[in-house]
């Protein structure tokens, strides 16, 4: 009796697991969270041409059509913003990055983890999205900025480092 | 340290005592650190440069001084034993300059970012993580003409551990006599460390805007520093009196002045100083020494 018991478990455990796997199979495919790197807290903002040093980013879920947006933190990194600000991003499971430029740094860290990489992308996010949706952004092969891009102004830092 | 002093007690003291360390600073860059500094060292004859500029040295154009040793300055950097599949991410967490991140169990190094600080050997899988001797820099030491013990550090092009060289440089400052330090430019991490021993502090600055703007920033580091410290205003009769009146509502005592002159100019574009160029700027530098040391006391 206690064997068959086993072996029913066993059985539904093994379906479910099953369910599972297709559940993330079929979500696998349209599942995606973007990241946008933005200048508000809504979806009418300015897409931020920095992207390490950028206000906020719209996290968007192109499955639900919702988002939400999150402070940079990384902003007042330093060194390395756009480095922190990827490892934040992949930490987040994000599977895309739209912003005005990416530097090097940048590059390299979301190419690491195969993160799909749109910049030169100007206007409001609403727009960005749009075009993300519609597979009219073009993907970037390479890093568009040198270092430091939007390091400049509002740093305070006097001459050199 | 606190043990060693307790330790050793007077001597200690007395070390202290006939020791005098000038520094060389300003917050804008060209404004005449290098011409102030080695005119006092040719000054005072028998003393110690510095040159801790390590971005840019150039005090030894003006002194042309003899380089017997030089020794080459490392840091140590991480790397990421990757094939033994650890998980590296408590580096990427723990550092303060991003060098490292991890992502996706791939360990992305930054080196030009690290700073050498051993952080991932302390907080990263244990055995996973090694280091290496990478070079950012050397340091030079030589004598100069009349009696100048000169040292200078240069940073390796594209390295950006200024600091790390002068640490090295800090070893060799000496422990009595005149020691005079020239400055970097600006007010961040290289001015702190090259001020950070110096009894006294020489502002150079021009009667600019912007002068005055960077003046006003080194004075609110050396204040915090709790270094006493006098200004200097080079190409005097250029700008304004904004710098001059600044100093005298604030009682900040003006060193010297040094006018806008072309002859002077074209004496420091050939690698000369104020002293070859005349006479007299010797006993200025010189009491310019004398007034430091009466102000604090030695």
């Amino acid at each position: 009796m206690e064997q068959r018991w086993e072996e029913s478990d066993d059985i539904c455990k093994n379906s479910h697991s099953c369910l599972v796997i297709i559940y993330n199979l079929f979500y696998w495919e349209v599942d995606m969270k973007i990241a946008i790197s933005s200048s508000g807290t809504s979806l009418d903002s300015n897409v931020d041409p920095r992207f390490g040093r950028c206000q906020y980013y719209i996290i968007y879920d192109t499955n639900t059509d919702s988002f939400e947006y999150v402070d940079n933190e990384s902003r007042q990194a330093m060194g390395g913003a756009g480095i922190q600000a990827s490892q934040f991003l992949v930490n987040k499971n994000i599977e895309a990055v739209i912003s005005g430029n990416i530097g090097p740094n940048s590059y390299r860290v979301l190419s690491a983890a195969s993160i799909k990489i749109y910049s030169g992308v100007t206007g409001t996010v609403k727009d960005a999205v749009e075009k993300f949706k519609k597979d009219e952004l073009k993907g970037t092969s390479a890093p568009d900025v040198q270092s430091h891009f939007g390091a400049g102004s509002g740093m305070g830092r006097g001459g050199r480092l | 340290m606190y043990n060693l002093i307790l330790e050793q007690g007077l001597e200690w003291e007395e070390e202290v005592g006939c020791k005098l360390i000038i520094s060389v600073a300003s917050g804008k860059g060209g404004t005449g650190k290098t011409t102030i500094a080695t005119n006092l060292a040719l000054s005072a004859g028998y003393c110690q440069l510095m040159d801790y500029d390590v971005e840019a040295p150039n005090a030894s154009f003006f002194l042309n001084p003899d380089i017997k040793h030089v020794k080459k300055v490392t840091i140590k950097h991480p790397y990421f034993l990757k094939e033994t599949g650890a998980d590296f991410s408590k580096c990427a967490e723990f550092c303060n300059y991003n060098a490292v991140a991890v992502v996706k169990s791939e360990v992305v190094f930054f080196p030009e970012l690290c700073h050498g600080c051993g952080g991932c050997l302390l907080v990263g899988p244990e055995g996973a993580v090694r280091e290496k001797d990478v070079i950012v820099g050397e340091v030079e030491k030589g004598y100069a003409d009349p009696g100048i013990n000169f040292f200078k550090g240069n940073l390796k092009p594209g390295s950006m551990r200024t600091v790390s060289i002068q640490s090295e440089l800090d070893k060799s400052l000496e422990k009595s006599g005149l020691v005079i330090i020239d400055c970097p430019p600006g007010n961040a991490c290289s001015m702190v460390f090259a001020v950070k021993d110096s009894d006294y502090s020489i502002l150079v600055t021009e009667p600019t805007p912007y002068g005055l703007n960077d003046l006003l920033i080194s004075i609110e580091v050396l204040k915090n520093m709790n270094i006493p410290y006098g200004v200097i205003i080079n190409r005097d009769g250029i700008g304004n009196d904004e710098v001059e009146n600044y100093c005298k509502r604030n009682n900040i005592k003006i060193l010297l002045k040094i006018p806008n002159d072309k002859e002077i100019a074209k004496f420091y574009s050939r690698g000369e100083t104020l002293i070859e160029y005349d006479k007299s700027w010797k006993s200025k530098f010189e009491s310019i020494l004398k007034e430091i040391e009466k102000e604090i006391g030695r």
